[in-house]
């Protein structure tokens, strides 16, 4: 896949050659990447020794505190190494900046993927690849689970094995998959639909990206340490004191992933408020910004607490602090208080992001306007503030203040009624559309369904007494999953189909997306619905082991879960094949209104080459003559419109 | 809407119904309670499940509908009718929802205050949890100390629960209360048994390795069995404090460390299968290949140096290598009941 234009052919002119020789072990890139990595572990090796000696600290090597320094030190001198601090570090030591040439705009070979680029749409590409790599492998994860809980008693792996097969599972799933998947798409059509030629900060978003292979190789490293047993939620304070060192690579990898989402939403929300083109006002926004744009806003504000609740964890296993420490008066719930103040808001992290996709998914293959666009638009601005208002949900057994359970029970179902809204409107723009069901609408319309699953079983939860008995039980993971696989990653898949063409300048297999549609969907709630009876019989979630009366139906669901697990194959050869050798795809196969579908499939280099002019809302299919953006050619001047 | 089509998206949404209710009620969803709270969180279960069928129908027949009528032909490029929004449908369905989810907070939050009503006549079992054992004692029978929990039929019961380490959850399943057991904190559960039978007690919070092994048993007996039970326990526990092994300080060790929650031996009265039966340590000490009494020092200090077969390396805590040697000692005489 190339982007090149000749336009930007052009801006290359002033290029500085390629540094030749010795020299290239200076330029930015994988040949800087060892011997920087290196250099930064001496250095963090060398001011931890120096202290410990300075302090009479013994023993002066002491590995647990020598890991611990190098999970930062490390990461940074491969960062450095690759090149994400150059430009910054240059202005900062009083170097002479080097003029902005391009140079690192755009992809003319595979070669480009792997390099910090500071173009969205190669940067969306490499987040949504890397994503899906983190995303196969936690899933060939939970096969393992399944294939351990097919029967009764210990087959496969050991007991903190499956515990830890359990937590990677989890932490790679949200902190490497579904978060930075969003981001990632996001990060490719969200310019675009704003009619920017670029995020607002290119530099900062090329780096949030180099986070996440850290964060990722992070966390699958942790077995090898051993010993992430404790969950991907890490309670005190079996996380903090009673695990052995690889918790601390699940803290530290957190804290990359959590570092990596924040600038991304920090890029989103300047990109969003200062960027978009002229006519482009928040209620001509596609509801896809909308989303993303009140999703950036939970990020910068929660995410910093699960950072806090991660060190401190950490400081209590490594430098024996006692911010959980029972025995020296710690506050253990208070993890849990922190904990879930940010991963309740991240479970809308999670989901806002899948809402937008799913609205312009359906609008477009509804061939209607949404319907009720404006509510549309402040039920997730609702859920935004509901969500930071409901986190002690999670912790009705949890020997909180008791008092707390009623209040947040009310929150808790309150955002019902948003969320409510979303899929009520949705079902109204269906209502006299002109229905195509191709893989997105499928999916898209899978989702609803899911979600809708998900979030009545969220109502259980939501009611103290029922949440009591079922709390902790496979009844949850039967919910998170339907919300989560069901909602978000059926969002996902809905999103990569529908941006397929746009980004690879390549149409999908209809076919194969269908069947891998409709496998996803029977094995999906083949694997999941019958773990609701399961935890309502008495089956507690995290366990490698069963009562015997549980075997039959465990033993099912281990069966579906590898069907569904195989059809995930279809989907991967799908995606490969296609982008290598797929039909050349149109500037807009689906017909769409919104302004990415404007310009050729892939788009030139800066987006738009020429400055887009909103004239009206994202979706008015079906009415005469109206437009979402004109181009200069047959611009409609309208005063009011311009000075925007 | 025309009529017709009101008609038949009724007769779509009840079909619905009618297939989500068969799944509702043919499926034995809840266990058998055995508890009053048990059945109110089942009424609570049925209040929601009622309006979960409701609205599941409503939006499974609206898309089959919307799915099958409103498909375009293949060769059909237009677009559908542009409806931008309904202010009368938008106040319908945000406030229909709010009411029924307020119906839920109301019923809910009765049923939660009514489960957490004690009785003033009601009987105290402190429960302590540690990894992976649970132990329950009873202060009115002068701290009788038993590895499974005991209750007597129709009676409140409250637990008072401390943990030793990281945090647990008791649960049992057909009693339908669950609470966490948080080390620093004591936690407290009301429950009042109405069914006899013996249930599983099961820890639903990830507390380490052998989490999935952290099991006990309740037993609801008849009020009449439960005080004959209570009284041969405690005449078990005089006589093994008398008896030849010199019980006395040594099975005060074994009870309040939690042994009894996994072994059994019969010198102590414990019956607890998680770990290896104690009764057996002179044929475990030949097949280790070591004396007796070193062989029991050892397996308490250092549990993975020897790991009986079909038992886990890792699920005994190592902790008890911090027991002072006194106590130790008294502890392994004990075990040894004076053989060598």
């Amino acid at each position: 896949m190339t982007t090149a234009t000749t336009a930007h052919d052009e801006l290359h002119a002033g290029a500085a050659p390629p540094p030749h020789g010795w020299r290239r072990l200076l330029a930015p890139g994988w040949l800087r990447v060892p011997w920087m990595s290196a250099l930064f572990f001496g250095i963090g090796l060398g001011i931890t020794l120096l202290v410990r000696w300075a302090e009479g600290w013994h023993p002066i090597w002491d590995g647990q505190v020598i890991t611990t320094i190098e999970l930062v030190a490390v990461p940074f001198g491969f960062l450095a190494g690759i090149g994400g601090f150059d430009y910054w570090t240059r202005y900062a030591i009083g170097s002479p900046t080097q003029p902005e040439d391009h140079s690192g705009h755009g992809a003319y070979s595979w070669r480009d993927y792997f390099r910090i680029n500071t173009d969205h749409k190669v940067i969306g590409v490499q987040y949504v690849v890397t994503t899906i790599f983190f995303f196969v492998a936690a899933g060939l994860l939970a096969m393992i689970m399944r294939a351990e809980l097919a029967r009764p008693g210990m087959q496969f792996v050991g007991n903190q094995v499956f515990n830890e097969l359990f937590s990677v599972h989890a932490a790679l799933m949200i902190f490497l998959f579904i978060i930075p998947a969003f981001a990632g798409l996001g990060n490719y059509v969200i310019p675009l639909m704003i009619g920017a030629p670029d995020m607002a900060f290119p530099r900062l978003n090329a780096l949030s990206f180099w986070l996440l292979p850290v964060a990722g190789l992070l966390m699958l490293s942790s077995f090898f340490v051993p010993g992430f047993g404790c969950g991907w939620t890490g309670y005190a304070p079996l996380c903090s004191t009673h695990q052995e060192l690889g918790a601390v690579f699940f803290n530290m990898g957190v804290q990359w992933a959590g570092a990596s989402s924040i600038m991304t939403a920090l890029n989103f929300l300047v990109t969003i408020i200062t960027m978009r083109a002229p006519g482009m006002t928040f209620w001509r926004l596609p509801l896809l910004v909308w989303a993303n744009f009140t999703t950036s806003l939970l990020v910068v504000i929660a995410t910093p607490f699960i950072a806090g609740s991660q060190f401190m964890t950490m400081f209590d296993h490594i430098m024996h602090t006692n911010f959980f420490n029972y025995e020296a008066h710690g506050y253990v719930l208070g993890y849990q208080h922190i904990f879930w103040f940010y991963s309740h808001p991240a479970v809308y992290i999670m989901m806002l992001p899948g809402f937008g996709i799913a609205s312009e998914v359906i609008s477009t293959f509804a061939r209607k306007p949404i319907f009720g666009y404006r509510l549309m638009a402040l039920s997730l601005m609702a859920i935004l503030v509901l969500g930071f208002s409901v986190w002690a949900h999670h912790m009705f057994v949890s020997g909180m203040a008791p008092w707390l359970r009623v209040p947040m029970m009310v929150t808790s179902v309150v955002i019902a009624v948003p969320t409510g809204i979303k899929v009520f409107s949705w079902l109204a723009t269906l209502w006299e559309g002109k229905l195509n069901f191709s893989t997105p609408m499928l999916f898209a319309l899978g989702f609803v369904s899911m979600f809708v699953i998900g979030g009545l079983s969220g109502i259980y939860l939501a009611a103290v007494p029922i949440d009591i008995h079922v709390s902790d039980t496979y009844f949850v993971v039967a919910h998170i999953h339907y919300v989560l696989f069901g909602g978000s990653l059926f969002t996902i898949f809905a999103g990569i189909y529908y941006w397929f063409p746009k980004m690879t300048g390549r149409m999908y297999d209809e076919r194969l997306g269908k069947l891998h549609f409709w496998l996803t969907f029977i094995g999906f709630n083949a694997t999941f619905f019958p773990m609701h009876y399961l935890g309502i019989q008495g089956m507690p979630r995290r366990v490698s082991d069963y009562a015997p009366r549980f075997a039959d139906l465990n033993f099912f669901i281990s069966i579906a879960s590898f069907f569904l697990g195989a059809s995930t194959l279809v989907f991967l050869y799908n995606m490969i094949v296609s982008w290598a050798r797929g039909a050349p795809a149109p500037a807009n196969p689906w017909r769409a209104h919104t302004l990415e579908w404007q310009v050729s499939s892939p788009p030139p280099v800066f987006n738009f080459d020429e400055i887009p002019q909103v004239v009206g809302g994202p979706y008015e299919y079906g009415v005469p003559g109206a437009r979402h953006a004109v181009f200069n050619g047959d611009r409609v001047i309208e005063e009011e419109e311009v000075n925007v | 809407m025309r009529r017709g089509v009101l008609v038949r998206l009724v007769a779509v949404g009840l079909a619905a119904a009618a297939v989500a209710s068969a799944v509702a009620f043919f499926v034995p969803w809840l266990p058998t309670p055995a508890s009053k709270q048990a059945d109110r969180i089942d009424f609570v279960f049925w209040f929601v499940t009622g309006i979960s069928i409701a609205i599941f129908a409503l939006v499974v027949a609206v898309i089959l509908y919307s799915v099958v009528r409103f498909r375009a032909r293949p060769d059909d490029d237009s677009d559908g009718a542009p409806i931008h929004g309904n202010t009368g449908l938008e106040i319908a369905w945000t406030a229909f929802p709010a009411v029924l989810v307020t119906a839920v907070a109301v019923v809910s939050a009765v049923a939660l205050a009514q489960n957490e009503n004690l009785p003033k006549k009601h009987l105290q079992v402190n429960v302590l949890a540690q990894q992976f054992a649970w132990s329950f004692s009873y202060p009115k029978y002068k701290g009788l100390t038993v590895s499974a929990l005991h209750l007597p039929l129709n009676e409140a019961v409250e637990l008072k629960m401390r943990s030793k380490d990281v945090i647990h959850s008791f649960w049992v399943p057909q009693f339908g209360q669950k609470q966490d057991l948080v080390p620093g904190i004591t936690t407290k559960l009301v429950i009042t048994p109405k069914r006899l039978g013996t249930y599983p007690v099961v820890c639903t919070e990830l507390c380490g390795e052998g989490h999935a092994l952290m099991r006990s048993e309740a037993i609801v007996m008849k009020p009449t069995a439960f005080a004959s039970w209570v009284k041969a326990q405690e005449r078990a526990a005089a006589k093994a404090s008398q008896g030849p092994s010199g019980g006395g300080p040594g099975l005060a060790v074994f009870n309040s460390n939690g042994c009894s929650g996994c072994h059994t031996f019969k010198p102590a009265g414990s019956t607890a299968t998680t770990g290896p039966d104690l009764d057996n340590l002179p044929a475990d000490a030949r097949r280790a290949g070591k004396p007796l009494s070193a062989f029991v020092r050892e397996s308490i200090v250092d549990p993975n140096a020897y790991i009986e077969k079909g038992y886990q390396p890792n699920i005994m805590p190592s902790t008890f290598k911090s027991l002072p040697k006194q106590q130790l000692d008294a502890l392994v005489q004990f075990l040894i009941g004076g053989k060598k």
